[in-house]
C-alpha cells in the first residue's frame, strides 16, 4: 500500500445566503493514497467542484477533518495554504486559464514566480518537454490550439513538481482528439508516479482513471476501482519528466 | 518584486490608449509643477542678472520717512500721497563723499530721478531722467556703444549733456547717430554725448528708456533739489558687504545726527537683503501655482483609482488563477500597487519631460525678448514631479489593489 496522501473525515460544507443554508457536501469520508488516479464523477450540482476546491486548499470545509500528508490543513493561515497550493498542488482547469499576451513559457513559469523556493527556469522548460510542447514555448497563448493550451496548463501544474494534480473537466472545452491527447498525458504522468484527481461529469472521461468516486447531492454514493479502464494512448510522443 | 513588475507591465500594455488617457491628468499636473519650478528658477536667474548689472557687490542706500513722523507712511521707502510735504531731504551729496572714505567701500554714487518730455525734431517722448555722478561709470555695468561718459567737470558745472538709453535713442533718432545732436529735455537743450547698449531690462525702471545725465545737472536744472533720492555703493569684497552696510549705516546716522536707530531717515540694504524679499515673493507665487497644479494631480489620481478598479474587475479570473497557483493576497496587492505606481510614474516622467520642454520654450521666448533668462530644470523639480506621481499611484492604487487582494479565489475562478 502506498502512503496516504489525502484523508477526509466527516467533511461538511454549507453555503449560507440570506437565511438559507445550502448543504453542498454532507459527511464526506475519503482516503486517497499517493500515486492513485481518482476520478470524481457526478452531475452538476453534486458538489464535486466544491470537494476539489477543499481538497486543493482553495476553500475550507464547514466542519470535519482534512489531513494532507498526515497534517490537518484546517490549522493553517491563508498565506500558508497559498504556499502549499504553490508547492504541493497543481490545478488544470476546463478553460485552461492561461494569461493572455504572455508566452507559453512565461505562463508555465508563473507558479515559480510565487514560490518561496529558488526559481529554476529549467523546470518550466522540462515541464513543457514532458507534455510535448517545448517547441511552442515562445508562442503567445493566442497563437496555439485548444489542445496545446491545455497541455501548457498541465505543464504549469507540473512545474513545481506537486504531490497531486487536480484536473477539473480538463477535456470539457476540447474536441475528442485533443481531449484524448490530454488524457494520455495525465495517464502517463500518473504512470510516472504523479497522483491525479480528475473531476468530471462524463463517464467516458472518468473511465481514464483507476478509481471512481461517484458523488450525488453532496454525498459519496459509490467508490470502486474501474474495471474497464480506457487507455488514451494515440501516438503522442511523451518524454519522461525526470 | 521582479514578478510584480513584469505582471504590471503586461497589464499596462494590454490597452495602450486607455493607459495613456488615464495618465493625462498626472501628465498635466506634473508638467505644470515642473514648468512652475523651472520657470521660477529662470526668472530668479534673470532677476539676479538684472541686479548684478547694477554692479557686483553693491549696497543700496534708500531714503525713508522716519517712523512716527507721520504714522500713515511710517517706514515707507516709496513715496505715498502727501509725501511731498515730508520728502526726505537729508541724503546729500556730501554723504556720498563721506561713504567713499570708508575702508570697505570702493566707490559710491548718488542719484536723482525725474520724468520729463524729451524732444528731438518732431519726435517727442516722456522719459525718465537719471542723474548720477561719474562714479556710476566705475560701478554700473552699462556699456556705451557710442560717445563717451560725462566728466567730473561737466558734473560740477551742471553741463547740459546726456547719454541715451538704447530704446529712447531709437525712438528719437531712428537709425541715425544721436551723438553730437541736441535734444530738448524739459526746458533745456542737451547735447547727446553717448548711447548705451541695450540692457534688456523691464519693469518700472527700464534703463533702455532713460536719459542719463550728470547728477548736478539733474539736481539743479531739471528736478530742483539739493539732495539725493538714493545712492549706490560698491564694496571691496563681497564677504564684507554686511560689514560695509553696517559701517555705512553708522556713518550716515552720525552725519544725520540721529541717535535713535528707530528714527533712521535712510535704509542701507545689501544686494542679498534686497533679493531676499524678491525670493520670498517668488517662493510664495511658486507655492500658489504648485497648489493649483495639485488639483490636476488630485483629479488625475482619482482617474487612476477609477481605472484600476476597472482593471481589477477585468482580471478577476486572472486573480483567481494566480491565487490557485499559490499567489498570496500580499503578492496580488503588490502587483496591483506596482501597476498603479508604474502607471503614474510613467505619467510623471512624461509630465516632467513636457514641463521641461515648456520651460525651454519660455526661456527661448524670454531670450528672444532680450532678457537674460537661463533655461534650467532644477533637480528639485524633477524629484518633486516623480516623487509626487509615484506617491499618487501608491495612494490611489491602494484601494483597488486591496479589493483585488481580498477576492475569494473560488469566486474569482468562477467569474469568467
Amino acid at each position: 500500500m502506498e502512503k496516504i496522501l489525502i484523508e477526509v473525515k466527516h467533511l461538511h460544507k454549507d453555503y449560507k445566503t440570506e437565511d438559507v443554508v445550502t448543504s453542498v457536501l454532507r459527511d464526506i469520508n475519503l482516503t486517497i493514497a499517493s500515486g492513485e488516479f481518482v476520478s470524481i464523477m457526478g452531475p452538476s450540482g453534486s458538489g464535486k467542484s466544491t470537494l476539489m476546491h477543499i481538497l486543493g486548499f482553495l476553500d475550507r470545509p464547514t466542519s470535519g477533518d482534512y489531513l494532507f500528508e498526515g497534517i490537518n490543513m484546517l490549522e493553517f493561515e491563508d498565506d500558508t495554504l497559498a504556499a502549499i497550493r504553490n508547492e504541493r498542488i497543481g490545478f488544470v482547469f476546463q478553460s485552461f486559464n492561461l494569461l493572455p499576451r504572455t508566452t507559453v513559457l512565461d505562463n508555465v513559469k508563473l507558479p515559480l514566480l510565487y514560490s518561496r523556493k529558488s526559481r529554476d527556469e529549467q523546470a518550466a522548460v522540462k515541464a513543457l518537454e514532458s507534455v510535448g510542447l517545448a517547441h511552442r514555448m515562445n508562442y503567445f497563448t493566442n497563437q496555439i490550439s485548444g489542445g496545446e493550451k491545455q497541455r501548457a496548463a498541465i505543464a504549469r501544474a507540473l512545474v513545481n513538481n506537486p504531490s497531486v494534480i487536480f484536473a477539473d473537466e480538463p477535456t470539457g472545452n476540447l474536441d475528442s482528439r485533443s481531449g484524448k491527447a490530454v488524457m494520455d498525458i495525465l495517464q502517463t504522468l500518473n504512470e510516472q508516479g504523479h497522483t491525479i484527481i480528475l473531476v468530471t461529469h462524463e463517464m467516458d472521461t472518468a473511465r481514464h482513471g483507476k478509481r471512481l468516486v461517484r458523488l450525488k447531492d453532496g454525498q459519496i454514493v459509490g467508490d470502486s476501482a474501474i474495471p474497464d479502464r480506457i487507455r488514451a494512448h494515440d501516438g503522442v510522443e511523451l518524454q519522461k519528466t525526470k | 518584486m521582479a514578478t510584480a513588475f513584469k505582471q504590471a507591465f503586461r497589464g499596462l500594455r494590454s490597452n495602450p490608449p486607455r493607459t495613456a488617457l488615464t495618465t493625462l491628468g498626472i501628465i498635466i499636473g506634473i508638467a505644470t509643477i515642473v514648468l512652475v519650478v523651472a520657470a521660477g528658477e529662470g526668472f530668479r536667474s534673470f532677476i539676479n542678472s538684472q541686479v548684478d548689472s547694477f554692479g557686483s557687490n553693491t549696497v543700496f542706500v534708500q531714503t525713508r520717512v522716519p517712523p512716527t513722523t507721520r504714522a500713515r507712511n511710517a517706514g515707507s521707502t516709496t513715496p505715498g500721497p502727501g509725501d511731498a510735504l515730508i520728502a526726505v531731504t537729508t541724503l546729500k551729496n556730501r554723504d556720498i563723499e563721506a561713504l567713499k572714505t570708508l575702508p570697505n567701500v570702493a566707490d559710491a554714487y548718488g542719484v536723482v530721478t525725474g520724468q520729463k518730455i524729451v524732444t528731438f525734431g518732431q519726435n517727442s517722448k516722456t522719459a525718465f531722467i537719471f542723474g548720477a555722478d561719474v562714479s556710476r561709470f566705475n560701478i554700473d555695468k552699462g556699456v556705451l556703444v557710442a560717445g563717451r561718459p560725462w566728466t567730473e567737470a561737466e558734473d560740477a558745472g551742471a553741463e547740459q549733456v546726456a547719454i541715451l538709453g538704447s530704446d529712447i535713442a531709437k525712438d528719437l533718432f531712428g537709425e541715425d547717430d544721436p551723438v553730437g545732436k541736441t535734444i530738448r529735455v524739459g526746458n533745456y537743450n542737451f547735447s547727446v554725448i553717448g548711447v548705451y547698449q541695450r540692457r534688456g531690462s523691464f519693469g518700472f525702471s527700464n534703463d533702455d528708456q532713460q536719459v542719463f545725465m550728470p547728477l548736478r545737472t539733474a539736481q539743479k536744472k531739471l528736478v530742483g533739489v539739493d539732495y539725493l533720492f538714493f545712492a549706490i555703493a560698491q564694496v571691496r569684497d563681497s564677504s564684507a558687504a554686511a560689514a560695509a552696510a553696517e559701517d555705512m549705516t553708522l556713518l550716515l546716522r552720525a552725519n544725520h545726527q540721529i541717535t535713535d536707530p528707530d528714527r533712521d531717515d535712510f535704509l542701507v540694504q545689501t544686494q542679498e537683503q534686497g533679493l531676499s524679499t524678491f525670493n520670498t515673493v517668488l517662493a510664495g507665487v511658486t507655492f500658489l501655482l504648485v497648489a493649483v497644479a495639485s488639483i490636476s494631480l488630485l483629479v488625475g489620481g482619482v482617474g487612476i483609482m477609477n481605472i484600476m478598479y476597472v482593471v481589477v474587475t477585468e482580471r478577476i479570473g486572472e486573480i483567481g488563477l494566480k491565487k490557485s497557483l499559490g499567489a498570496t493576497s500580499g503578492a496580488i496587492l503588490r502587483e496591483f500597487l506596482i501597476e498603479a505606481a508604474i502607471l503614474t510614474l510613467a505619467g510623471g516622467a512624461v509630465g516632467v519631460s513636457f514641463g521641461a520642454f515648456l520651460a525651454f520654450v519660455v526661456s527661448k521666448i524670454a531670450s528672444s525678448l532680450g532678457l537674460a533668462w537661463i533655461f534650467t530644470v532644477p533637480i528639485t523639480g524633477i524629484v518633486l514631479g516623480l516623487g509626487v506621481s509615484l506617491g499618487i499611484g501608491l495612494v490611489f492604487g491602494v484601494f483597488p489593489a486591496r479589493r483585488a487582494a481580498s477576492l475569494d479565489p473560488i469566486e474569482a475562478l468562477r467569474y469568467e
